[in-house]
């Protein structure tokens, strides 16, 4: 280092520890992305979503243990299969001081479902979240309807992903203006967005206290939520241990022990919601037959690759659903048996073993690499092919046009914890995420009919013959579904992760 | 120059504006990759909400109408919408912009603080241990990965120090109402010492990180020009008249020498601007290069074609302003 | 050698002188100490590259997780069999180091023959030929230089997919602008001279004398940029993996170790500095070397 930068640091350094203190009700998060936009209605993101829904409230949330309850609405009643009441709190505020009506409510739900109704012809991306919905209206004052062109059960699972405008704010500033501006009746009010850098929120004095389920009910505990962007893994941890931030999302497993041994920070988790798998290409001449796919999950020590690589911070799966997931049940294993997998290839005329490629996303390459490796012993000598996620779901989610490759090491997401957001998917045939290529008729009918049936306990049943069928058919090695990792300072209380992954941090307090 | 070469200079920047948009738009339309695919991700959707998402983004049109709507749009200003942000992609851009120009102004600043003294000194005392070990110091400063030398950094000075702040621009304890744009200029401008210290403390390891390798190239520069001016009659003249070695140094001898300087500096920040990528994710910097990079994964076509044509300005204008600089201080050069 | 009887002879001078200039140079550079020793340590990594599987104390991809994250040999825990330490999937880091050095000096071999040799025959053209050759050239020059390097390589990485060649591809693409750019003005300054005219006046063949008789006297220069570009195009390639559009796995190159071990770094220091180490000093000793050429054989930088 030369010495004008030395000069220039220690200059620096002297007038840092002269500069004031932060305020110390300031609750700092680490967080991987910035908001795409911070209208709720016109973004696809989960990141975006956490983020907003500090900004903004939605009609019903969810609250630690997954379970829906209400937030703006007083009370929800299923009137009929098809019809959903929901009473709206009276009294709510938005930012701006104005009041809250039924009449928002329907604005912002028709904002998502109406075909164009986001101003210059455009729907909605998030149209697709509300179902078939036919139409919503206010039935007296404080009541809001939602009529369904046919049964959905998931409805009330999906609500929370919906957050409620003001009409008169919305008609003032357009579709245009909601992207950087901001009027909700979330616990924070917006203060500044500096793009790409954080987004900072001050408490919302007037808040009417959210939901009820969830206490404490009342204003948030911090004066501001800062966002800060910090998309590389290593400065985030950084960041942390520094004690630049009070929350980091996305904790690599490899840095729990580094981080729970600090003296100032800790480590909190909580069972995610993304199951990992390994597609086989069955369309291909090698996967095609079930040995072949059933070598290759007998070759695979899951428990392993999740004590050594993922710290032990995930649950191994037997079928596509998480075990806290809606119609999950215990599925028959397959056990760890290299020699069961090399048998099993010789019995489908493989006795000298495959060859084979998996992709990968750049992000899971070094799991993706254990699990080939293992493969390897057992006779699939896998080579793993690190590939854009762009171009990978372009080459897998072919939606029944023909696939190449073998095999896929990737993931589904399921917020919801219900079977109609991730089972169906993956395995209905030629839908979106069914990258295996797998096409079952009668598991086809299981599983619509699982989607619009009413009753709870025998829809619960249908998934779990739909489970069974797809655990003898093998479609994919199903793995793990990882945890989700979040480092803290321990200054903060009053916090805990959410397992669909949103940071509310309406009751979290700092030190 | 006159003004008939200041045209000449505007009407060539045309066919590279067309060029440079005709490869981006090529590239970006050959690299495949659905954006509508990646916006759904994994959750439900209907054909018909894919079919329409596909419409209000404008992909459901043949390609060669995109081209052109691309360019006929981009000449009237229009650069569309990021597919992303919703909202026009002009204004993302200038959102990110004032913080990729400060960084690389200032790492510009530390380059050209640095590199001229040594380069300077080295050449004075060429052959020295100082000479050589400058020597020696630049090609360091050439040899480093940025991503890997950026991250020591900010584990020495940030995690085991602490003196510096991680990642960020500036501490959020103080707003900022911008004039410029520039934190470092604004919170002069405005008075607030604290908080420049503060965007200070955050600037100082980006820039140091990005602006090494060109340190390294312009006390190169330096170096060898000094040399060459140092040997000039002039000089030997001046000297020989009996001025002191310090006047005939900084009055005569300096001045000539950092005409290549100042004008490889200029050509060198367009691609300090195009090359922060990798420093602005290490240090979480909001700028440019990060958002481009991950709008190519995205396959945020009208960003990534407008942050193209944005560079390509850019250097276009660099050059001539370094072809002006070097005019304006060596009067013999003719344009 | 076919070549039309060489009107070079003709022209006593150029040729003949180049090649003295050139013995002399050579003296000049096997003088300059540091740069001879900067030579060796390239040669030394060359050798290192070929001779990897007699080197290197293990199989660089095979895993092992009970060694994850090993600390090297003279740390708690280590032990001198694994000197450097391993990685994330218990890899021996010495052997990947090892092996690593092929694709890096590969890639930027690879890289600097590719670009030179189009950018020598672009710029030749461009200089001698003029006209409308040159207006062509010249454009796509512009229009290229335009581009931010790494965001035009990411592009074509994201267009033509992974893999070893195509990152050669997409830092090619770009990279013989810089030899194109060398060559043409030295071209237009060297096809003025006299014995180019001579050999003009003697009916040669445009191709004979861009590639027979202006080609050898502008070498020097392009072998002293070429070589600068190589240390440069190394640690490209490292940034390109840090994007994550790095060699496929399980082939090891230095720029992938470094980006895959900087996750690591505050707990396994050594997966991602030995690696970072070993770029710098083989890019150093190579622009130390082309620094001591282009000191011995740029004209411009003699005494």
């Amino acid at each position: 280092m030369t010495r004008l930068h030395r000069i220039a640091l220690a200059s620096t350094v002297a007038l840092c520890a002269a500069m004031p203190v932060a305020e110390a009700k300031d609750l700092t998060v680490g967080f991987t992305l910035d908001a795409d936009t911070l209208d709720p209605a016109n973004h696809r993101k989960r990141e975006t979503e956490t983020i907003i829904r500090n900004l903004y409230d939605g009609i019903v949330t969810r609250d630690a243990n997954m379970q829906v309850v209400p937030e703006i609405a007083e009370s929800m009643t299923q009137v009929s299969p098809t019809e959903y009441d929901f009473k709206i709190r009276e009294g709510i505020k938005f930012h701006d001081g104005t009041e809250m009506t039924a009449e928002d409510v329907k604005f912002s739900l028709d904002r998502i479902t109406v075909d164009g109704a986001m101003g210059d012809g455009q729907t909605s991306p998030r149209q697709g979240l509300m179902g078939p919905v036919d139409k919503v209206e206010v039935i007296d004052g404080t009541t809001v309807r939602i009529t369904l062109k046919e049964p959905w059960p998931i409805l009330p699972a999906m609500l929370p992903n919906q957050q409620i405008v003001s009409k008169a704010f919305v008609e003032r500033v357009g579709t245009a203006g909601l992207a950087t501006e901001v009027n909700g009746t979330g616990p924070f009010k917006l203060v500044e967005w500096r793009k790409g850098d954080a987004i900072i929120m001050e408490r919302f004095d007037d808040y009417y206290g959210g939901a009820t389920d969830i206490a404490p009910v009342g204003p948030a505990c911090v004066d501001r939520v800062i966002f800060k962007v910090i998309p590389e893994s290593a400065s985030r941890v950084a960041a942390l241990l520094a004690g630049d931030v009070d929350i980091i999302n996305d904790l690599p497993a490899f840095s729990v022990a580094q981080v729970k041994n600090a003296p100032d920070t800790d480590v909190l988790t909580v069972n995610g919601t993304r199951s990992f798998f390994i597609a086989m290409n069955m369309e291909g001449e090698i996967f095609d037959d079930p040995k072949v796919r059933q070598a290759a999950a007998h070759a695979i020590d899951k428990q392993l690759i999740i004590d050594k690589i993922l710290a032990g911070n995930a649950a191994s799966i037997d079928g596509i659903l998480s075990p806290d997931a809606f119609g999950a049940s215990e599925l028959p294993a397959y056990e760890y048996d290299p020699e069961k997998a090399a048998a099993l290839l010789a019995e489908a005329g493989f006795p000298d073993g495959i060859d084979v490629t998996m992709d990968v996303e750049g992000a899971f390459k070094d799991t993706a690499e254990a699990v080939a490796s293992l493969l390897t012993k057992a006779g699939i000598r896998t080579r793993v092919a690190v590939g854009e996620s762009a171009q990978l779901t372009e080459k897998w989610r072919t939606e029944g046009e023909p696939k190449s490759g073998d095999m896929y090491f990737t993931s589904w997401g399921n917020g919801s914890l219900d079977p109609f957001d991730i089972f169906t998917p993956t395995h209905r045939s030629h839908d979106r995420g069914n990258s295996a290529g797998y096409a079952n008729p009668e598991l086809d009918k299981i599983l619509d009919a699982a989607a619009v049936e009413m009753d709870a306990e025998a829809r619960a049943a249908m998934y779990r013959e739909a489970e069974l069928i797809v655990n003898a058919d093998a479609p994919y090695v199903y793995l793990w579904v990882p945890q989700d990792i979040y480092g803290v300072s321990k200054r903060l209380s009053g916090w805990t992760p959410s397992a669909d992954s949103r940071i509310n941090l309406h009751d979290a307090c700092v030190e | 120059m006159s003004l008939g070469k200041l045209l000449e200079r505007i009407l060539q920047l045309l066919p590279v504006l067309l060029g440079v948009s005709l490869i981006v738009f090529a590239m970006m339309a050959l690299t495949p990759g659905d954006p509508v695919q990646i916006m759904i991700g994994d959750q439900s959707v209907t054909p018909e909400q894919e079919a329409a998402l596909r419409r209000d983004l404008g992909l459901d049109r043949p390609i060669h109408e995109r081209f052109f709507l691309f360019v006929t749009d981009a000449v009237r200003g229009d650069f569309g919408e990021s597919f992303y942000h919703r909202r026009p992609v002009a204004d993302v851009i200038a959102e990110r912009l004032p913080a990729t120009i400060e960084l690389s102004l200032v790492a510009l600043i530390v380059a050209l603080a640095t590199a001229i003294p040594l380069g300077v000194l080295a050449a004075i005392r060429k052959n020295s241990v100082l000479d050589r070990l400058a020597t020696v110091g630049s090609l360091l400063g050439v040899s480093l990965p940025g991503f890997w030398f950026g991250i020591l950094l900010m584990m020495l000075f940030a995690v085991h120090l602490q003196i510096l702040p991680v990642s960020g621009r500036i501490g959020y304890s103080s707003e900022i109402v911008p004039i410029t744009g520039f934190l470092l200029v604004d919170t002069l401008l405005r008075g607030n010492l604290s908080a420049f210290w503060d965007a200070l403390s955050h600037i100082i390891l980006p820039a140091i990180t990005l602006g090494l390798p060109m340190t390294a190239i312009l006390m190169r520069v330096t170096r060898t020009s000094m040399l060459e001016v140092l040997r000039q009659d002039y000089v030997t003249f001046a000297e020989a008249k009996g001025l002191s070695r310090r006047r005939v140094l900084f009055r005569h001898a300096l001045k000539n020498a950092l005409i290549p300087t100042v004008s490889v500096a200029a050509i060198e920040t367009g691609s300090l601007l195009g090359g922060n990528m990798i420093v602005e994710t290490v240090f979480g910097w909001p700028g440019l290069g990060r958002l481009v990079v991950e709008s190519i994964f995205l396959r945020n076509y009208p960003l990534v074609q407008a942050a193209v044509l944005f560079y390509a300005v850019t250097y276009v204008l660099l050059n001539f302003a370094a072809d002006l600089l070097y005019t304006a201080l060596n009067p013999r050069v003719k344009l | 050698m076919s070549a039309p009887p060489a009107p070079a002879l003709l022209v006593p001078e150029a040729p003949q002188k180049a090649e003295s200039i050139f013995h002399r140079n050579l003296a000049t550079f096997a003088a300059n100490r540091l740069a001879m020793a900067s030579a060796v340590v390239v040669v030394l990594f060359v050798l290192m590259a070929v001779l990897a599987p007699f080197v290197a104390p293990h199989d660089p991809n095979e895993t092992d997780l009970f060694r994850r994250m090993q600390p090297p040999a003279w740390l708690p825990g280590g032990e001198w069999s694994y000197a450097l330490g391993c990685d994330a999937l218990g890899r021996d880091i010495l052997s990947r180091i090892i092996y690593g050095a092929r694709i890096s000096i590969f890639i930027g071999t690879a890289v600097i023959l590719v670009a030179t040799s189009i950018g020598i025959l672009a710029g030749l053209a461009s200089g001698y030929l003029r006209g409308w050759v040159d207006v062509v050239i010249s454009r796509i020059v512009d229009i290229l230089l335009g581009f931010p390097y790494l965001i035009f390589a990411i592009g074509l990485m994201a267009m033509m997919g992974p893999g070893l060649w195509n990152i050669i591809l997409a830092l090619a693409y770009k990279e013989w602008v810089i030899p194109c750019r060398v060559v043409r003005g030295e071209t237009l300054v060297t096809r003025e001279l006299e014995y180019v005219e001579a050999a003009r006046a003697l009916g040669a063949s445009r191709w004979h004398i861009m590639l027979r008789e202006i080609l050898p006297n502008i070498l020097s220069p392009v072998i002293v940029v070429s070589t600068i570009r190589m240390a440069h195009v190394i640690i490209l390639e490292a940034s390109l993996s840090f994007l994550g559009l790095g060699v496929q796995p399980p082939t090891a190159s230095w720029g992938s170790m470094v980006a895959d071990g900087r996750a690591f770094i505050l707990e396994a220091w050594w997966v991602s500095t030995f690696p970072g180490l070993a770029i710098l000093l083989l890019v150093l000793a190579i622009n130390v070397a082309s620094q001591g050429l282009r000191d011995a054989f740029d004209p411009r930088f003699q005494e």
